[in-house]
């Protein structure tokens, strides 16, 4: 695995609703520095956190009431619409704009589209009703990630590793022991595992309050490059759904800078909505497997980045769906990279 | 049951410590045409167990615990099936076929159609699977994956080694050969998945013991389990047998056990890759290097773009689309319809 350059023709999430207001916030996406902020009329705008004048991070300027943001190096001033409006020094006004990113924001999220504007389609973006969905309850937050982004997705991908990571948690040996159905659909990559008359995970015993044996099904969807929805249906044998309990994961998966990813997730359930003390424990529960993964990822960061060479590494069945969203994503990037050649490339002229 | 490594014995599965037979060895001792079925018996739940004789009447080749046959089916196709009757017993050979409603046809076609006094036509035995001397045995056995552990029961049985048997299914009418099996009292645990949830891989297999090898044949999930258990164990100390993705790599026809011209263009050389051989080791032994990994189709590392012919995919990795594409295809594992393929090696 060498990917280590971005997809940039992609939705990824790039904060949550919550995390961006009146004052100015750097994020890396995908190489980029990006400064999200929000207008007075509270839309939410990201530009590219690098002042046209000499570089200097936006994001350490400022915001005033009418929407204006400054920067604090020299002072140039830019409108709502990024456009350069003057500068203390001079009277006539820079020829100047900042570049501005495709955003969408719903339910709570906001979804940024690095790459060419022309192609940010919003009809890529997976179902996330359910963060709003009044039957339905749910937990966010983001965990910085020193990994590249390939890494947490084929961790995403191959859910097997839960049964030796998260032994006291999530996993035990039933989730190894069942293979995987995967799917292909364009560049989305689907699996399917389903777990029936097995001993309950002790997160499940506890959120769910079954007893073993239950049936546990994952149905996992990657949006390539950046977005990954788990489903988790969990019920005591033989019922089955509606009786079972639905859990719904969401991972935007965020390329930073360099090989640092940031680790988007939501957590919500359709039961028990109103237990707080539940909802205390889920998110806990879920911030310490994430933990796990993020020590195991960042260990294997170093291990891939001190062998450039690559040594071969050897696979299993169960990593088919990971070796496919590898594929879905190196093609997305072989596909953007062809592009821009094609634009760089000059077009032949007819010779006169 | 199908082997998968039978139709690329250079290659045997991925962390298995199985070795191939030797090809050398193998010519001569084969048997290759038509066998007529003594007895036909449903030995659990579709679970048909056969009993063949050669239709001439001559005495069949021996074999070694762990070896299957090539059934050749009518429509070309070609499934194998582990012996599980005595290793002794060069009149007769049994194989149990499982009907797989979800696999390519071939099982559902042997229930459906092979009865008593009917012919089929077989090939074999070879091994990939063979039983090493050791002084005990651990044996898991996964629904049909029983087979081939079988015969190796019998012989580790006679050869008075320690051994034990955890054997799992979904339900217990599902699960064969449980009578002759549990004759064996303790040795045997038989545990159905709906009785007992999943086999207690932890609790069976233990620690590692230097004096141990361990074989299993059953579902990936539960080979994969298996391996995952004894990851640390001594290098060979686990053998295991896969059968659940044989589906894919089975030749699509007849044509694609033919031998088959492979021009390497970038090269400028061409290579003949008999039917027992993959593309990949035919273009290694051509001194063209290529870089490969798991040798099974799965990893995507032996990646080669193809500049014509037709690709009979047997791998694991491919999506319909990119099979479809055709300009590209996994040679450990693929092949070609047609006889002739050109790469870009
Ligand atoms: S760097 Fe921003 S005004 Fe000079
Ligand atoms: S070597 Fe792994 S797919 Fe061919
Ligand atoms: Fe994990």
């Amino acid at each position: 695995m060498t990917l280590t350059q971005h997809v940039r023709n992609g939705w990824y999430l790039g904060a949550w609703s919550d995390d961006v207001g009146r004052t100015l916030t750097q994020r890396w996406i995908t190489d980029v520095p990006v400064c999200f902020y929000r207008l007075p009329d509270q839309t939410v705008t990201a530009v590219e956190d690098r002042c046209p004048h000499r570089k200097y991070p936006l994001s350490l300027g400022h915001l005033d009431d009418e929407g204006t943001l400054q920067c604090d190096y020299h002072g140039y001033r830019f409108d709502g619409r990024g456009v350069c409006v003057g500068v203390a020094e001079q009277a006539d006004r820079p020829k100047a704009a900042l570049r501005r990113f495709p955003l969408v924001e719903r339910e709570g999220a906001i979804w940024i589209w690095p790459g060419d504007p022309e192609l940010a389609d919003e009809s890529l973006l997976p179902d996330t009703s359910w963060l709003t969905d009044p039957s339905w309850t749910h937990v966010h937050g983001v965990v910085p990630l020193k990994a590249r982004h390939m890494l947490l997705l084929e961790n995403l991908l191959d859910l097997t590793h839960e049964t030796f990571l998260h032994p006291t948690s999530i996993g035990n040996a039933a989730v190894a022991a069942t293979p995987i159905d995967v799917t292909v659909d364009g560049d989305r990559v689907g699996f399917s595992r389903r777990m029936i008359g097995i001993e309950a995970p002790p997160f499940y015993e506890k959120s769910c309050g079954l007893t073993s044996p239950v049936d546990r099904w994952q149905d996992g969807d990657f949006y390539p490059p950046g977005i990954f929805v788990l489903n988790i249906r969990v019920a005591a044998t033989g019922t089955e759904e509606p009786d079972g309990f639905h859990m719904k994961v969401l991972y935007g998966m965020t390329p930073g800078r360099g090989n640092e990813t940031h680790d988007f997730y939501a957590l919500g359930r359709d039961y028990l909505i109103d237990d707080q003390e539940l909802t205390r424990f889920q998110h806990e529960q879920q911030l310490a497997v994430m933990q796990e993964d993020v020590d195991a990822l960042e260990a294997q960061e170093i291990m891939y980045a001190t062998d450039p060479g690559g040594t071969a590494e050897s696979s299993i069945r169960s990593d088919l769906a990971a070796l496919r969203g590898r594929r879905a994503v190196a093609k997305m990037l072989a596909r953007e990279q062809r592009a821009q050649q094609d634009a760089r490339t000059p077009h032949s002229r007819p010779s006169v | 049951m199908t082997s998968p490594s039978a139709t690329a014995p250079d290659t045997h599965p991925l962390g298995s410590a199985a070795a191939a037979t030797p090809s050398g060895t193998r010519r001569g001792t084969e048997f290759e045409g038509t066998v007529t079925v003594l007895a036909r018996q449903a030995v659990g739940d579709d679970v048909v167990a056969l009993k063949l004789v050669a239709s001439s009447g001559e005495p069949l080749p021996v074999w070694q615990p762990g070896a299957h046959i090539d059934v050749v089916l009518p429509t070309g196709a070609t499934r194998q099936y582990s012996l599980c009757g005595p290793v002794g017993d060069t009149a007769h050979w049994q194989v149990a076929v499982l009907r797989e409603p979800d696999g390519r046809g071939g099982s559902q076609w042997i229930h459906d159609h092979v009865e008593e006094g009917g012919e089929l036509r077989v090939r074999g035995p070879r091994n990939n699977f063979p039983l090493r001397p050791a002084a005990r045995y651990l044996f898991v056995g996964g629904g049909i994956g029983i087979t081939p552990l079988l015969p190796m029961i019998a012989e580790a049985d006679a050869a008075m080694a320690e051994w034990s048997l955890l054997y799992g299914g979904r339900t217990r009418s599902s699960m064969a050969f449980l009578a002759e099996l549990e004759s064996h009292g303790e040795r045997v645990a038989v545990r159905p998945q709906d009785k007992h949830g999943l086999l207690d891989l932890a609790g069976f297999l233990g620690d590692p013991d230097p004096s141990t090898l361990v074989y299993c044949c059953g579902p990936a999930g539960l080979i994969d389990a298996v391996e995952a258990h004894c990851a640390d164990w001594p290098a060979g100390a686990v053998n295991v047998e896969r059968f659940a993705a044989a589906a894919v790599r089975q030749p699509a026809d007849d044509a694609a056990e033919q031998p088959i011209e492979v021009e390497l263009r970038a090269s400028g050389t061409t290579v003949t890759v008999p039917p027992g051989l993959s593309v990949l080791k035919a273009v290694e032994q051509a001194g063209v290097p290529v870089l490969s990994s798991c040798e099974e189709g799965i990893c995507g590392s032996c990646e080669t773009s193809v500049l014509e012919g037709e690709v009979d995919h047997r791998d694991s990795l491919l999506t319909e689309d990119e099979r479809a594409a055709n300009d590209t295809m996994l040679i450990c594992v693929s092949r070609a319809r047609g006889g002739r393929l050109v790469l870009d090696l």
